[in-house]
Order: C-alpha cells, then sequence, then structure tokens
C-alpha cells in the first residue's frame, strides 16, 4: 500500500462567535476574516511539511476547495506546482482541480503537463466534483455538474496525450478548435483518479479503470462504491481491477502514546464540527445535488412521522447526497471517528492495526490518502505525526501488495 | 343541474416533447406561461380567465409533469418549442400571457414570431439587463437564504408564502423538479438574454406590462423600464402582490387583463 499526505489548508483562525453567526462558513464569509499574514505563515508551514513528507518517503496529494474556511488552496494547479519543483522523491497527486467549475480545461491541461514536467513525472491527476457552496463561488451550474466533469476529465485527457498537433473539440460544454498544448507531460499516460461515493459515479469511474478513492466514506459506503466500481466493471466485460485501482481517504494521527495520537488525532475532527457548516440554499435546497424526490422532501422544516429529520427522509441508501453525508458528520466525536473508519489514531501500532482492520474489512485498497493536518492542530504536531508515520507505520503498509480480486474478497496478502 | 368535474391538466406533444397542459374555458384563446411554479389546474388564476376565454396553459418541460427531453436545456430550445406550439394551434390568433419566466418566454416570442399573437401581457417579467455590470436586476433566488427569498417574493409572505410542511411528497418532488428545470434554463446570465433588449421594439402587438407593487425579486422599476422599451406598452401595478401577483391576488390580475383586452 502507498500512503499520500495532504493538507487542504485550513483557515480555522476566524473568531467563533463570528462562524456561529454565520449561516455559511464557506462561500459567503467575507474574506476580511482572512489575514494574509497569518494564510502565508499557514501556507510556509504547510509547504515545509509536505516536504518533510518527501523526505519521509510517503507520497503528497494536494486539493483544491473555494471561497471558505476549509481550505485556501482555490487552485490546486499551483500547489502542486510548488510541490513539483521542491520536492525531490514524492509522486504528487493532484486530487484535484475542481473541474466542473473551470471554464478552461485545456489551460487545466497545460497547467498540469507543465507541473509533471517540473517534477519530471511525478504527477497523478485526480479530478473532484465539487459542493454546493463552489457552484455559488465558481458561478457554476448545478443541474449538469457531472456533464462537465466527464467532458473536461476527456478533453484534459486528449490534451495530455494528443502529440499529432492541433486537434478540434467541440463538445456540449466545452468548445476549443486548436488544441495543442506545450509542453507536453513528462510520462506518457498520467494515471487518473476520482473521488466519489456515489454509485452511479463511481460505476463510470470503474468503467474507466480510474484510481477510485472514497473520502471519509466508513466502512458501508466505502465497500458499496468499491462494489460499484467493480460490477460495472464485469457488466461491460473489462478485467477485474486490481486493489491498486483502490484508495481511501481518512484522517491520520500518530502519537508516541495511544493517549497522544488520539487527543491531536480529534483536533482533526475540526474538518467535521466546523468547516462544514453550509447554509441551505448552498446545500440540500440546491437544485441539482439530488434527485427530484429527495430533494423536494428538504423543504420541509419539521421531520415527518418516522423519519430521521427535514432533509434526511427518502434518502435511499444508494443516493445519499454528499450534503446527506456531511450532515451525519458534523456531531462526531474522537470515538465515532475511530469506530467508523474516518480516523486513524493512536501510537504507531495501534494506528497501522486500525488501517490494516479497515482495508481487510472492505475488501483491499492499494492507497490511503491521509488527511494529515486540519483544524488548529500544530505544525509541530502535524510534523511529529509525519516523521512517526512515515518512520513506524508506512513501512508495515507498504508490505501490503495489491492484488487483483475480482468480487472484493479479501485477497489483499500481508 | 350536475356537479362540474375539477380541472385536470392533460397532455399535448408538440414535437419530440410531451407537455402536461390546462386546457380550461371557451371563447377567445390564452396562453399562459408559467414563471418559477407551474400553476395548479384548480387555481383561482386560471379559473377567472377560463370564465371568459380559452385557456391553455402548458408546464414548461422538465416542470411540473412535462418531459424534458436530453439536451432541452435553453432558453432557445423554450422559445422555438412554443412558436410550434402556437402555429400548432386552431387559432388564428392568441392572447400570450407571460408571468416572470414565462414573462421572460413571452417576450421573446412576441419579439421573434408575433404573427401568431394578438395581445401580450407580461407579469413581473424577467429576461432582460437594466442595471450596470455591478448592480444585478433580479434576485438570485438559488445564492439567497430561503427566508429572505420567501419575504422579497411576496406582499403578505405570512398569507402567501407556500407552506412546505403541509403539501404531499409528490407535491414536493414537483417543487423540487421545477426549481431544477429553472435552474437549467436561467443559472447562466442569471434570468435574462443579453440580446433581448435590443430587439425587444420588435413587438408591434399591444403590450400590458403588469407589475406586483411589493415585487422584491425584480422591481417595479425594472417593470416600467421594460414596457418603455416596447413601442406603445402600457404599464401598470397590481396591488397587494410582490412577484407572483397570479397566486396572491388573482382577481385583480385577472381584471387588468380583461380589462386590456376588452379595449
Amino acid at each position: 500500500m502507498d500512503a499520500w499526505w495532504m493538507c487542504e489548508v485550513p483557515y480555522p483562525h476566524v473568531p467563533k462567535a463570528v462562524l456561529d453567526a454565520a449561516d455559511s462558513v464557506r462561500a459567503s464569509l467575507p474574506n476580511r476574516y482572512c489575514d494574509p499574514r497569518v494564510a502565508a505563515d499557514l501556507f510556509e508551514e504547510v509547504i515545509d511539511e509536505y516536504l518533510l513528507c518527501d523526505e519521509m518517503g510517503l507520497n503528497v496529494c494536494a486539493t483544491e476547495h473555494h471561497a471558505g474556511i476549509n481550505s485556501l488552496v482555490g487552485s490546486n494547479p499551483m500547489l502542486v506546482s510548488i510541490l513539483a519543483r521542491q520536492t525531490r522523491k514524492a509522486r504528487i497527486l493532484s486530487l484535484g482541480t475542481l473541474i466542473s467549475l473551470r471554464r478552461e480545461p485545456v489551460r487545466v491541461a497545460e497547467e498540469y503537463a507543465t507541473a509533471d514536467v517540473v517534477s519530471r513525472g511525478r504527477l497523478e491527476l485526480g479530478f473532484v466534483k465539487s459542493g454546493g457552496t463552489e457552484m455559488a463561488s465558481a458561478n457554476a451550474n448545478p443541474v449538469n455538474n457531472i456533464e462537465r466533469y466527464w467532458e473536461a476529465i476527456d478533453l484534459i485527457g486528449k490534451a495530455l496525450t494528443h502529440q499529432d498537433g492541433p486537434f478540434s473539440w467541440e463538445g456540449k460544454h466545452f468548445t476549443h478548435r486548436h488544441v495543442n498544448i506545450w509542453p507536453r507531460p513528462w510520462q506518457d499516460r498520467l494515471r487518473m483518479w476520482a473521488a466519489t461515493g456515489d454509485p452511479h459515479t463511481a460505476a463510470e469511474v470503474g468503467r474507466r479503470g480510474m484510481v477510485h478513492t472514497l473520502v471519509l466514506r466508513g466502512h458501508e459506503g466505502t465497500r458499496r462504491a468499491y462494489a460499484a466500481y467493480r460490477t460495472a466493471r464485469t457488466e461491460a466485460g473489462l478485467p477485474p481491477a486490481s486493489i491498486d485501482n483502490f484508495a481511501y481517504s481518512a484522517f491520520v494521527c500518530v502519537g508516541d502514546t495511544e493517549e497522544e495520537g488520539r487527543r491531536v488525532g480529534g483536533k482533526l475532527l475540526w474538518f467535521l464540527n466546523t468547516s462544514l457548516k453550509s447554509a441551505p440554499q448552498y446545500a440540500e435546497l440546491l437544485p441539482g445535488t439530488a434527485p427530484p424526490h429527495i430533494a423536494g422532501q428538504a423543504w420541509r422544516t419539521r421531520s415527518k412521522a418516522g423519519t430521521g429529520g427535514p432533509g434526511l427522509v427518502n434518502a435511499e441508501k444508494d443516493v445519499a447526497t454528499a450534503q446527506q453525508n456531511a450532515r451525519k458528520l458534523m456531531s462526531t466525536t474522537v470515538e465515532q471517528a475511530m469506530a467508523q473508519g474516518i480516523l486513524f489514531a493512536g501510537n504507531p501500532d495501534s494506528v497501522f492495526a486500525q488501517i490494516k482492520r479497515f482495508h481487510d474489512d472492505v475488501g483491499g485498497f492499494g492507497h490511503l490518502t491521509m488527511i494529515g493536518r486540519t483544524g488548529f492542530m500544530t505544525h509541530a504536531e502535524s510534523e511529529k505525526s509525519i516523521r512517526l508515520f512515515g518512520k513506524e507505520v508506512l513501512p508495515r503498509l507498504k508490505e501490503i501488495e495489491p492484488v487483483a480480486t475480482a468480487h472484493g474478497s479479501r485477497l489483499a496478502v500481508n | 343541474m350536475t356537479q362540474p368535474m375539477s380541472p385536470h391538466a392533460d397532455r399535448l406533444t408538440v414535437r419530440d416533447v410531451d407537455l402536461e397542459v390546462v386546457r380550461r374555458g371557451s371563447g377567445r384563446a390564452i396562453v399562459f406561461l408559467h414563471g418559477f411554479h407551474t400553476l395548479d389546474p384548480g387555481a383561482r388564476f386560471l379559473e377567472l380567465l377560463s370564465r371568459r376565454a380559452s385557456v391553455l396553459a402548458p408546464s414548461h418541460p422538465g416542470f411540473g409533469a412535462s418531459a424534458r427531453p436530453d439536451g432541452f436545456e435553453t432558453v432557445y430550445d423554450l422559445v422555438h418549442l412554443y412558436c410550434e406550439f402556437l402555429d400548432g394551434l386552431p387559432d388564428h390568433k392568441v392572447t400570450l400571457i407571460g408571468a416572470s419566466f414565462g414573462g421572460w418566454l413571452a417576450a421573446e416570442i412576441a419579439a421573434s414570431c408575433p404573427h401568431r399573437l394578438d395581445r401580450l401581457v407580461l407579469v413581473d417579467a424577467l429576461g432582460i439587463k437594466l442595471g450596470d455590470r455591478e448592480t444585478p436586476d433580479i434576485l438570485d433566488v438559488f445564492n439567497t437564504h430561503p427566508d429572505t427569498v420567501r419575504r422579497l417574493s411576496w406582499h403578505d409572505p405570512q398569507r402567501s408564502a407556500p407552506n412546505f410542511d403541509t403539501p404531499s411528497d409528490e407535491a414536493l418532488t414537483r417543487h423540487a423538479r421545477n426549481l431544477e428545470a429553472l435552474c437549467l434554463y436561467g443559472w447562466e446570465p442569471y434570468m435574462y438574454n443579453p440580446r433581448l433588449k435590443r430587439w425587444l421594439g420588435r413587438i408591434e402587438v399591444p403590450t400590458l406590462v403588469l407589475w406586483g407593487e411589493s415585487d422584491g425579486v425584480v422591481e417595479p422599476a425594472y417593470g416600467r423600464a421594460y414596457a418603455s422599451l416596447i413601442p406603445g406598452a402600457r404599464f401598470a401595478l397590481i396591488d397587494g402582490a410582490g412577484h407572483h401577483p397570479e397566486f396572491e391576488r388573482p382577481d385583480a390580475l385577472a381584471d387588468c387583463i380583461f380589462e386590456f383586452l376588452s379595449c
């Protein structure tokens, strides 16, 4: 198994009273609450942590989110480019540019190709579908978001592999009559990833053979999405995927002691209980984020008898929305997070055992993308966790070899 | 005397699009194009119109129970659909009434194919850009908190705004379907066609522009300016109404319309 460390560079330093009074901590919170001097320190610390990962043998992963306290990385290719120059060995995963928000996929392809060249072939490309607040902050139509997502990926994929002079693209959402990027990427074919818990998207990720990562989806959600991936491949007559095609993203914190790992790891839950707060117009009431028979229920202000509450009624298992997932996560405690498999925390032996147990339980995966720092975790705490992980946990994870598995049976060998 | 059957929605096919449509009454032909939401077949406003006219009120593709074919997702598609719809009617001329988003469609239709219209009525119509580049004319109903949208949409929200706790699951699904289609058609540029203002001068039929006096989605000043761009158009306010006079003041709205049609 490979491990990829990431930090979204959150900005937790907004007074609690301001966050409590705001109806959303994303999209609409005025940027006067973001001090650029503090932001500069955060970027410096986090980039240093990425460099430490490189030194300790971890791979690195960078995300992108817009206009909120959850992340200051509004342009993934910028951070990826810095990492491409500053790291030396690590593979670099972009996870990713929120591609359905960008008007010019060809420009993104150019940026990626450049970063791949600068890194001499260490770049991997992941794609994420974006959240509701980002539809507002990017002026992006939420109803056909998924169409733009796939069309942009197709266009970027072609731009990064086509070497025979200009080609024309007249798609439904993007038109570009003269695509011919320079430099071409170092790698002939960049591995592509996608993060999704939605079975319909997971099936398409499976048919395309991309690396499929699940972000904080726990045991059941992860098994279900991996199954959708595998089933889609079987139904399309494609060969079974190796577990190297599966990845899982969770909070990870390693301490000298079990107590330290859990105490510091608890700070990572800030992401869930503070940074997910979103106003209804950016979430459950935003058109296109759930099918109408589910979206309509979100308009009720009172729960119907026998249901979980407003907005959660009629949520069929296989179409639970990202908002519904988020709402479940907001009040999570350390113990619950560990039981659900969204936080792996403790001493090195314990963290390895937790990851291995989760890995075996969901049928195996080849990559752990670890959210190593968020919220008020300090630079020192983050660096300590990276060192302990790199020295004590990673060597044991690397012994878990990827194997081909047709039906998600527990074939991982250690 | 037999009890009249409660009105129901009918079906109509225009080219390849299967539409839900309310047909009521007899007399001169009126086509009503709805705004953010479809009107119930038994709606007071449609009932009032049907007393003196033959009313056809289709649900736009993707709204209510109307189908929306793959790739049908622009106002361009809607305008062509309704031009074809009008061409297929047996009446030589019809009166076209459009409210809010439907008012935008009605203005587009009147500017591009006026030959089937005898009169045009725009009610709190969207569709044009008037303010400067940093001053939106139309409230962003998607990116604004629902409490604010509710407050600005109605003259008397307490009395008029829908209560979402009472409808059936089916009605809420319909509500969400309407908003999804509206979002698809109107997201960007938000609820207007930058080209339409230039062509409003082509509208040759007698036109009445009506506006809820308390409309906070798009204010009466916008309506006055809209009317001034259409040759000879009259403008009037509807007291006690916000953005949806057809729901909030159906009697007053119908009275204004019939007064216009009789002159």
